[in-house]
């Protein structure tokens, strides 16, 4: 494998490396194949300018810029661990892939490719599944795990990359027996800035197994501007999950339907929070 | 003059007969409480060394032309090798050699569990052999997986007969209670990952080996090395300097130590074999779950008549069937009393011991029921314990060498009476409760093992004992021990450990034995080179002169002491005992539980170093909060593959999950054992807090929870269940 510094935002088919948090593990355990990586610090931009955040910016460095809206900061305070939120960056958080065991693990599920295609079984279904998804199971049962990404689709946050503009939730796709694809990031494609809307006042809340460096169980983001509140989860879906109907819509499996409680407890709490003021 | 006796040893519950050479020389004990250095807190001796790295551990051993293995391992629960072909690894650069199953006892063709090694090979890099090790063709054909071990006890799929120990009888016991209660518990499989991953390096020098590995037990390996391949013991030189925790998984040689020793012989160069993070998670042991279906009754005093147990460990492929019924048997005062333990036999890695194997898991369910006995009874959960309280062995009737259990309970009750104000605090949503939990372990240690200590022209004194510093600040202790004996300043000892080569035969660092095992044999030797010094001394005329100033005429001569350790107290029951109490706060929306504090006050005989005790208290605690909390090794339910392979998925307690600990030590010297009074502490602060937390959540909420991990599910659940207790129990018309 080859190391190289990117000297623009044409890679030329390399594989984008910046903090490497996730994609050193995931080319350790043989899922992410590269020959080129590509060290993109250089090219990314980092700081932040007024609602105007760098893909390059660290998870470090947004929770405590008091400019970054609460349900942002929190998101980022909450995730991983200090020693992570030091180099990994916002950008490769938003990109960052499923904690299903089966898929860490290289099982043959409906988002890997086997040697004719792609499997054919998502083995969470029957299987272990307390951490998993309860909406939009039915196909792949994965549940998204960044804290990040709920934060910025419930304040609306719009992504620029080398090649467009788009709303954060555009960046993700639920997975089809068509197109097994979680994001809609073309080859090439690389993610620059994000830009925040105005917001009144946004929370994020969250619950793991133990009080740090847990992926979410659950997360709620909540984000009130004039008088409307969006609210987008982590953990309960294949994609970060807009809420537009109600909780009492999900299909659970049978060993992970706590997560609705937990879910409705944390909506709650997070709406109120939002309103009290 | 030396004599030969025979006598019980005790490692962790199981029993043994050994012989052991014991000299006639009985020391006095110390009187009870601090002395100059034995008794007061001492920062570790070798605590700058480790934090500046410059400690060696196994895993920072380079030897010169050392090669590294890479070991094919079962990636399922149960399969058959149907082919296997080493050519290809051979064929691939910097390889030096490849074995299969049939070519060690170590790598089986049946395998059993998924982690079971199957082959190994060897290179110049770590990536070379891993490289290899893919290259290698090999077909599993899969077989049929039992992992239910309610099945695999259904089917008399058992390690072992069942273990049936009865005392009295109880359907009477029942027949006397006012009042019966049941419960099912269920525990979960848990890990050591230990900081350092299991391994070894090995090098042959001619017919002689020499194994350095990450051990609690230096003489256990060279006795499984030496017996195993057939040499003298004495050809088998074993080291282990400083090692990275070991929990109890590390009582044997290990898969690895042979494999790097048979690759070594076929190489002729030394072999380094080391499991990954992710084989330390399948292939290094666990503690093995447990479900428990337990009975007690009382009489309306909160007597009790009746205690009974049905417990099925989830052993594994291999392993023993850990003492879970201890608690039940060995706590309480009581007549009637019967337990039965199975070993289910099942595709899943093999259990080893763990940090108080069984007693952990026992004293969750018997302690969590005793406290819904108590709420039953409406009794204070303290006053239903000391009511019950034994004054002599509850199993067997033995006497105690020494209990302070009642003072542990009496040290507890300020903190138990803070659970009026924590209750208190208790808002709509959140529910705060204290909870408490007794423990009961053995950790006497026991014979045999030996010390020399040596004291030159400066008045240094060096303790030499071949003995291993697990990382619980043994080398401290018996330095301190050995600087008590002589009057010399604790700076002017060094212990020199670790080396089959280099000192006396010492004791294994399990069951909480390493400081009641080793302490007195290092006071007898340092004892006896003192009354050689003061014979000197006498000689000359000089019988108060200072230690320093009557060898310092020895130039290169020098003081040899030898001391041994000597048996345990005969008919005599040797335990450890305390209390730890729990404060936490419970939200019943989310099911999220904080652990605020723990009080832990415990009974270990004398304290050699209050600052180690209080370290190891507050470790055990921690690993307790993990156990109770968060940890929990996951498989697939369908065919029994692990998915807890990594420390992102297994879920260790962090930093924020620690609580503030108070931690407290009766210190009392247990005047029957040894001639140091001290018992071992490894092990007993993690026994009770599960159980602690169980009755805080409990005492803050009324929700009985019965399966550890308490996540958020088993916390919803109980709460689930207690609210609809509470409706159906509810008078007519409300």
């Amino acid at each position: 494998m080859e190391l190289r510094r990117a000297s623009s935002l044409e890679l030329d088919g390399g594989t984008p490396l910046h903090g490497g948090t996730e994609l050193v593990p995931l080319l350790r355990s043989g899922i992410v194949q590269a020959e080129t990586l590509v060290d993109i610090r250089g090219v990314v931009p980092r700081g932040i300018d007024g609602s105007t955040i760098g893909a390059g910016a660290t998870l470090a460095e947004l929770e405590c810029d008091p400019q970054i809206p609460d349900a942002l900061r929190e998101a980022c305070r909450l995730a991983a661990s200090p020693q992570l939120r030091n180099v990994g960056s916002l950008g490769g958080n938003l990109l960052q892939s499923t904690r299903c065991w089966y898929w860490r693990l290289k099982w043959p599920c409906r988002l890997h490719r086997t040697s004719d295609g792609f499997g054919e079984e998502c083995f969470a279904q029957e299987g272990e599944h307390r951490e998993h998804a309860i909406f939009e199971n039915g196909f792949c049962a994965s549940a998204h795990p960044s804290d990040v990404a709920a934060a910025l689709v419930a304040l609306g946050a719009t992504l620029r990359t080398n090649r467009r503009e788009l709303p954060v939730a555009d960046l993700y796709r639920l997975p089809s027996e068509d197109d097994r694809r979680t994001t809609t990031l073309e080859p090439g494609e690389l993610l620059l800035s994000v830009e925040l809307p105005q917001t009144d006042r946004s929370v994020y809340l969250k619950a793991m197994d133990r009080k740090s460096w847990g992926f979410p169980l659950v997360g709620v983001a909540a984000a009130r501007t004039e008088g409307e509140t969006r609210v987008a989860l982590a953990g309960v879906a294949p994609i970060p999950w807009l809420l537009e109907g109600s909780l009492d819509d999900a299909t659970p499996l049978p060993r992970n339907a706590y997560k609705v409680d937990v879910a409705r407890a944390l909506v709650k709490r997070a709406v109120s929070s939002l309103e009290a003021s | 003059m030396a004599r030969l006796i025979r006598t019980e040893k005790e490692v962790e519950g199981r029993y043994e007969e050994v012989w052991l050479v014991v000299e006639e020389d009985a020391l006095e004990q110390w009187p009870a409480g601090p002395r100059e250095i034995v008794g007061r807190p001492a920062t570790r001796i070798d605590g700058l060394e480790r934090a500046r790295g410059e400690a060696v551990y196994t895993a920072d051993l380079k030897l010169p032309g050392m090669l590294h293995t890479a070991v094919l391992r079962s990636p399922y629960a149960h399969a058959r090798v149907a082919r296997i072909d080493l050519a290809p690894a051979l064929a691939l650069p910097g390889v030096h050699a490849a074995i299969g199953p049939g070519e060690l006892d170590v790598l089986v063709e049946e395998c059993g569990f998924q982690g079971v090694a199957v082959a190994a090979v060897c290179a110049d890099t770590y990536a070379q052999a891993r490289a290899a090790l893919a290259a290698i063709e090999v077909d599993f054909e899969q077989l049929e997986v039992l992992i239910d071990p309610d099945e695999a006890v259904a089917r008399g799929e058992l390690i072992g007969e069942p273990r049936v120990r009865e005392r009295g009888d109880l359907e009477r016991g029942l027949a006397e209670a006012d009042v019966v209660v049941t419960g099912e518990y269920r525990t979960q499989v848990v890990l050591h990952n230990s900081m350092e991953t299991h391994q070894a390096v090995v090098q042959w020098l001619g017919d002689s080996l020499e194994v350095y590995i990450s051990t609690q037990y230096i003489w256990g390996v060279r006795d499984e090395v030496s017996s195993s391949l057939g040499l003298p013991p004495d050809k088998v030189r074993v080291v282990c300097h400083y090692m990275g925790g070991g929990f109890g998984s590390k009582n044997e040689a290990g898969d690895f130590t042979f494999i790097a020793i048979e690759l070594a012989k076929r190489t002729h160069r030394p072999v380094r074999c080391a499991l990954t993070r992710r084989e330390e998670n399948l292939a290094s042991g666990n503690r093995n779950a447990t479900i428990q279906r337990l009975t007690i009754g009382a009489r309306a005093d909160g007597t009790l008549t009746a205690l009974g147990g049905d417990y099925v460990n989830a052993t594994g492929w291999g392993g023993w069937s850990s003492p879970v019924e201890g608690p039940m048997q060995m706590l309480y005062a009581c007549e009637n009393v019967k337990t039965t333990t199975w070993a289910a036999k099942i595709n899943q890695p093999p259990m080893k011991a763990f940090r108080a194997p069984g007693f952990v898991e026992g004293t969750f369910g018997l302690e969590s029921l005793l406290d819904v006995l108590a709420a039953k009874l409406d009794i204070d959960p303290l006053e239903l314990r000391r009511h019950n309280y034994a004054t002599n062995d509850a199993a067997d009737g033995r006497p105690y060498s020494s209990k302070n259990l009642l003072e542990c309970y009496r040290r507890a009750e300020p903190h138990w009476e803070r659970r009026h104000e924590v209750r208190a605090r208790s808002t709509e949503t959140v529910k705060r409760g204290v909870g408490m939990a007794s423990q009961i372990w053995y950790g006497g240690g026991g014979p045999p093992s030996y010390a020399w200590v040596r004291v030159g022209a400066d008045g240094r004194a060096t303790v030499v004992t071949a003995m291993q510093d697990i990382g619980t600040g043994t080398r401290t202790a018996m330095a301190q021990i050995a600087a008590e004996e002589l009057g010399i300043p604790l700076a002017h000892v060094t212990v020199s450990l670790g080396d089959s080569a280099r000192g006396p035969f010492a004791s294994i660092s399990a069951g909480s034995s390493t400081t009641p095992s080793m302490g007195p044999a290092v006071r007898a030797a340092a004892a006896d080179a003192r009354r050689q010094i003061e014979e000197i001394a006498e000689q000359r005329g000089t019988p108060d002169a200072p230690l320093g100033e009557i060898v310092g005429l020895l130039e290169d001569a020098q003081i040899l002491g030898k001391g041994g350790r000597g048996p345990n107290p005969t008919g005599m029951q040797v335990l450890t005992f305390g209390v730890q109490v729990a404060e936490v706060a419970v939200d019943v929306e989310t099911g999220e539980i904080w652990v605020d504090r723990i009080a832990a006050v415990h009974d270990v005989g004398r304290v050699i170093n209050p600052l180690g005790a209080s370290s190891q208290i507050e470790g055990g605690i921690i690993q307790g909060i993990g156990h109770t909390l968060s940890e929990h090794r996951l498989h697939d339910p369908r065919t029994g593959q692990i998915l807890t392979t990594s420390l992102d998925a297994y879920k260790l307690p962090t930093f924020a999950d620690v609580p503030e600990i108070v931690s407290e030590l009766i210190d009392e010297p247990d005047m029957q054992l040894t001639n140091l009074g001290s018992k071992g502490l490894g092990e007993p602060p993690i026994v009770p807090v599960a159980a602690a937390i169980s009755n805080a959540i409990r005492d803050a909420t009324g929700a009985e929870v019965h399966e550890l991990p308490i996540s958020r599910e088993e916390m919803l659940r109980a709460l689930r269940a207690a609210a609809l207790k509470e409706k159906v129990g509810a008078p007519a018309g409300i």
